[in-house]
């Protein structure tokens, strides 16, 4: 007999130093599985089960010491909907004390950002070094360089708006571009200014109406859509556009040696203006 | 042991509820800690590790309470593996005697009774078994793991366990039985 109802006498096995250890393997299995032993065990196993019973007790006070940091990190978790496998793990590293690895792609990142938009901004504003500004131009159509020979046809709108000009396609005698941006007057032979960059297009704007040269250009503002045209003045220093009472008197001139914009660039006006309509 | 409540106790910490998750904690750490301290002498450390693993796969475990508890002690010990790694390449200068081989050569300790042994001795007394077998009782008896769980931890037969546990029991009822100053030579490693 010697399964866990045998009597103390019947297990010999048990003891230190016995033979037979085989008999008592049920129940050091029980003691291992903290099942109650049978009465009639041998003492020593009951003091064993006792000793076990002490290994496996409840915890001291000191054993629960870790409790608050295992907290925090617990409740810096996000919430279920947005865990990723990547949150757990940078808080175990700000709790170990680690650098973080992400901090400094994101500096550069940031620092990247800042740079592009300052130089963007610095594009637009045109404080760039001509060879700069005139890449920023052409990339992403910013006003061209205001010196250097490079130098695009720059037509200035009197309300310091710079209007971006067209694309040089081909070489051209310098001419002087004087625009305002009012339409309310036009004059023959005057700048009319189109751009080649789609994205710098100006809408139908006051900004960007001129009148063109013609019979009907005084009719530019009944026209319901702006066109684009090209209008070279013949000879630099001419009358720029202006409003009635800024004729003669342009409020920015700009000299460029800007090459002659090309036809294909610039499309004649089916109705003889680049103006929208008035309102009213 | 939480028991049958430990489904709805998990849920409720995946789900984000700090006492849920506090429950968990409490329940697990002592032992945690009883077993950390016969494998790794920086415990404390190692479960703070262990648990900031468990937290960050709280929501990805998927099991029972008997697993939970695996999945728990397996992290454990690859963490104390980890300490021990990182504690060699930090060479300390061993002490002649430990706190433990103290205890059981005091005088103080060789006149108290096995009747009134409390945890911390119980502990101790497994501390001295071989490291191998004290492992397994720790992980049967104090955590609670059934014999195949135990066996995938450290990496032996479910048979082998079961005689490694054997064994411990057998020389832990023995050093039980013994006077106090004639545990201290039955130590692994300790000469008279």
């Amino acid at each position: 007999m010697s399964g866990p109802d045998a009597m103390h006498d019947e297990m010999p096995g048990f003891f230190p130093g016995r033979p037979g250890g085989e008999h008592d393997e049920p129940l050091l299995d029980m003691l291992l599985e903290r099942r109650p032993i049978p009465p009639g065990a041998p003492p020593e196993l009951h003091d064993l089960a006792r000793m076990l019973d002490a290994a496996a007790g409840p915890g001291e006070p000191g054993d629960l010491a870790g409790e608050a940091a295992a907290r925090a990190a617990f409740s810096r978790l996000p919430s279920p909907a947005g865990t990723s496998p990547a949150a757990p793990r940078s808080a175990r590293h700000r709790l170990t004390k680690r650098p973080a690895r992400g901090r400094l792609p994101l500096a550069a990142a940031l620092a990247m950002a800042a740079a592009g938009l300052g130089s963007a901004t610095a594009a637009y504003v045109g404080v760039l070094p001509s060879p700069i500004q005139h890449l920023a131009h052409v990339v992403i159509g910013a006003p061209p360089p205001t010196d250097g020979a490079p130098a695009q046809p720059l037509v200035v709108g009197s309300s310091s708006q710079a209007v971006p000009s067209p694309r040089p396609t081909s070489p051209a005698p310098r001419r002087t571009l004087r625009v305002t941006a009012t339409p309310a007057s036009s004059r023959p032979g005057s700048w009319h200014w189109n751009s080649a960059n789609p994205r710098y297009s100006p809408k139908p704007s006051y900004a960007s109406c001129q009148p063109t040269p013609g019979p009907t250009q005084n009719q530019a503002h009944a026209s319901p859509t702006p066109a684009l045209s090209p209008h070279v003045s013949p000879s630099p220093g001419s009358a720029g556009l202006g409003t009635s009472q800024h004729q003669g008197r342009p409020r920015a001139e700009r000299d460029l040696g800007s090459p002659r914009p090309s036809a294909s660039s610039f499309a004649p006006s089916p109705s003889g203006t680049s103006c929208p309509s008035l309102p009213g | 042991m939480i028991g049958a409540a430990f489904g709805e106790t998990l849920a409720h910490a995946k789900a984000g509820d700090d006492a849920a998750f506090t429950l968990l904690f409490r329940d697990v750490q002592p032992a945690l800690l009883r077993y950390l301290r016969l494998i790794a002498p920086d415990a404390e450390d190692v479960a703070g590790d262990t648990w900031l693993q468990v937290v960050g796969g709280l929501r990805r475990f998927r099991g029972e309470e008997q697993e939970f508890r695996a999945w728990l002690f397996t992290i454990a010990r690859h963490r104390a593996a980890d300490s021990g790694r990182s504690r060699a390449r930090r060479p300390a200068v061993p002490l002649d005697m430990t706190e433990a081989e103290q205890f059981f050569t005091s005088p103080d300790a060789a006149d108290q009774a096995l009747e009134a042994v409390s945890t911390r001795k119980v502990l101790e007394l497994i501390a001295s078994l071989p490291p191998d077998q004290a492992e397994i009782i720790m992980l049967r008896v104090v955590a609670g793991l059934e014999a195949r769980e135990v066996a995938r931890i450290v990496g032996k037969s479910p048979g082998a366990v079961r005689v490694a546990a054997h064994r411990g029991l057998r020389k832990l009822a023995g050093l039980a039985g013994l006077p106090e100053n004639e545990r201290a030579s039955t130590k692994p490693g300790v000469t008279r």
